[in-house]
């Protein structure tokens, strides 16, 4: 009889899990919170991805219909698992959907629960919601995937706009003193985007520190070289209004003009990555650890990233830490050979 | 700061790191000092960066130096430009205090009686006077035109006739001109007491000893009253 392995949570790292399993002849129940698959990217509609602008539903749709149309998986939507049990090697799952309890025995776990993008109107200084033009990268991704890149304020394209980096991370303020890793190059890229979208409009970087690691890097260069996007070295202390229907953005230039006050007329907030409440609650469900941070806490961190630190339940994706969707799917994989093992091993 | 005739800082070099050591040794400076990777926060919310040479990056920056020649030349000018508004200390994400750094040095600078702490203070000796010697603030008979020139074109006309409006008052007051409230002289014997053990009346004596002398004649009377 085939394997029966749970995989929680239906995003890039889910998907690939349930996918790859699934081809291996395992009966997957891919539990979803949401009425559909496909994670953050789906539900915030993310357009192109980095490094090589290749169309999202390249990405995510792709995986979608497999876990959709594969058979072998049975996806439940809206729901989450109400009760857990070890039962020997193995454990005793309660799947609470709309309208039903569903109890199943696994062989072994996946979770891949993501994160929250971070809510920058926790963080005052940015002024975000109040101001209609003060928007994050989230915001600006599911307004380009709608081919919406106007001003929100009046529907008129904007003549500057400024991207504000580490907004949420690495700021003990907040509480989040990690870096999200993405949100420098999804900034990147959204400014070549903006550019190339808009010729006459200007586009400011301010950063800390552009982590756009690895290969990233090229955008990076791309951005400044290519497409003439203004990089200043200064994080923003203030967000205020300004003349004319605009927003002043307050700083130093640390390394050129010393003290600014720049009117825009949007300003796109870099916000982070968090663990959300989901991490919390499936460790304790599951009785996995969590760590200081807020992400589910692998093993060990660098010897077994796919493994939580309870037998048969593995770990795959964003739940551990910030993450690229390129890694997220990587980690599916990863997470997908040790659930089976597991299960072959204590069948 | 004292230099010579080639521009070269005659103070010796031990003495400055006397005053570093005495910083970095002060309770509050592994609170107050930490990371930094110069994102420029707390001098782009900083209010007086606006109108002086002054920015909470460069203090902090100075100190995470730990070279006794860059904090020496804080000590001078820069530390009294800052207006300990804690704004620096709001927004830092490391949580850092430039504005607290201020206050230690402010506080070297009182308690060694550097120039440039009397020469800050002198303006203050009234109200030093009044709070030390009677327990009191301000009082009406401080309101004079050289000392309020931010009240404007109105302060000539406050600052006349003060003990026919001070009575005018619609509500018990003193109804005297110089003390805005009245304090026992239980309560000003406890003051005195206070300033006693904390150092305060030695830090007056050493930043300006006439007011001191002043001060100290007051204290004499009530404590022998």
């Amino acid at each position: 009889m085939a394997e029966n392995i749970l995989v929680v949570g239906g995003g890039p790292a889910g998907l690939n899990a349930a996918v790859m399993l699934a081809e291996l002849g395992v009966n997957v129940s891919l539990v979803e919170r949401d009425s559909f698959l496909g994670g953050n990217p789906k539900k915030f509609k993310y357009k192109f991805l980095f490094p090589d602008m290749q169309p999202a539903d390249n990405v995510i749709g792709e995986l979608i219909k497999k876990a959709e149309t594969g058979g072998n998986i049975k996806v439940y939507y809206s729901s989450e698992i109400s009760d857990f049990k070890e039962n020997g090697k193995k454990f005793d799952v309660t799947i609470k959907t709309a309208d039903k309890n569903e109890l199943k025995t696994f062989d072994s776990v996946i979770v891949s629960t993501g994160f929250e993008h971070f809510d920058p109107a926790r963080d005052a200084k940015y002024s975000y919601q109040l101001f209609d033009d003060v928007i994050d990268i989230k915001d600006l991704e599911r307004m380009m995937g709608e081919d919406n890149f106007v001003r929100p304020s009046n529907g008129q394209p904007p003549k500057n706009v400024a991207f504000i980096l580490c907004v949420g991370s690495r700021d003990r303020h907040v509480g989040n003193q990690y870096c999200s890793r993405v949100c420098c190059t999804v900034s990147v890229k959204q400014a070549i985007e903006l550019r190339e979208h808009f010729p006459a409009c200007e586009v400011y970087i301010f950063y800390m520190d552009i982590r756009t690691y690895g290969f990233f890097e090229d955008l990076y260069w791309k951005a400044m070289e290519e497409h003439d996007v203004q990089i200043v070295k200064g994080r923003i202390a203030e967000i205020t209004s300004g003349p004319n229907n605009t927003v002043v953005c307050k700083g130093e230039d640390t390394l050129l003009r010393g003290p600014f006050e720049i009117p825009f007329d949007m300003v796109v907030l870099a916000s982070g990555m968090e663990g959300g409440p989901q991490s919390s609650e499936i460790s304790k469900k599951l009785g996995i650890g969590l760590d200081e941070h807020g992400f589910l806490k692998p093993e060990n961190v660098t010897l077994s990233p796919f493994k939580s630190n309870r037998d048969g339940v593995f770990l795959a994706g964003a739940c551990t830490g910030p993450k690229a969707i390129s890694d997220s799917i990587t980690e599916g994989a990863a997470a997908a050979m040790n659930a089976y093992t597991y299960a072959v091993k204590n069948k | 700061m004292e230099y010579n005739e080639k521009g070269v800082s005659i103070v010796p070099s031990e003495f400055k790191k006397e005053i570093f050591e005495e910083a970095r040794k002060d309770f509050r400076y592994e609170e107050y000092v930490r990371g930094c990777l110069n994102c420029g926060v707390c001098t782009g919310g900083c209010p007086p960066h606006r109108f002086f040479d002054f920015s909470p990056r460069i203090v902090l920056q100075n100190m995470k130096s730990k070279d006794p020649e860059l904090i020496w030349t804080m000590m001078d000018e820069y530390i009294w430009a800052c207006f300990q508004c804690f704004t620096c200390a709001m927004i830092c994400p490391f949580l850092n205090s430039p504005g607290g750094i201020i206050a230690i040095l402010r506080e070297i600078a009182v308690r060694r009686g550097f120039e440039s702490a009397r020469k800050v203070l002198k303006p203050y000796s009234r109200v030093l006077l009044k709070l030390t010697a009677y327990g009191n603030q301000l009082s009406p008979d401080m309101i004079q035109p050289d000392f309020f020139p931010d009240w404007g074109p109105t302060i000539g006309y406050a600052s006349t006739d003060l003990a026919v409006k001070r009575k005018a008052i619609p509500m018990p007051t003193l109804q005297v001109t110089n003390l805005a409230w009245d304090v026992a002289p239980e309560t000003m014997k406890e003051l005195y007491e206070i300033f006693d053990e904390s150092g305060v009346f030695k830090i007056i004596e050493s930043v300006d000893p006439s007011l001191y002398e002043i001060i100290q004649d007051i204290v004499d009377d009530v404590r022998s009253s």
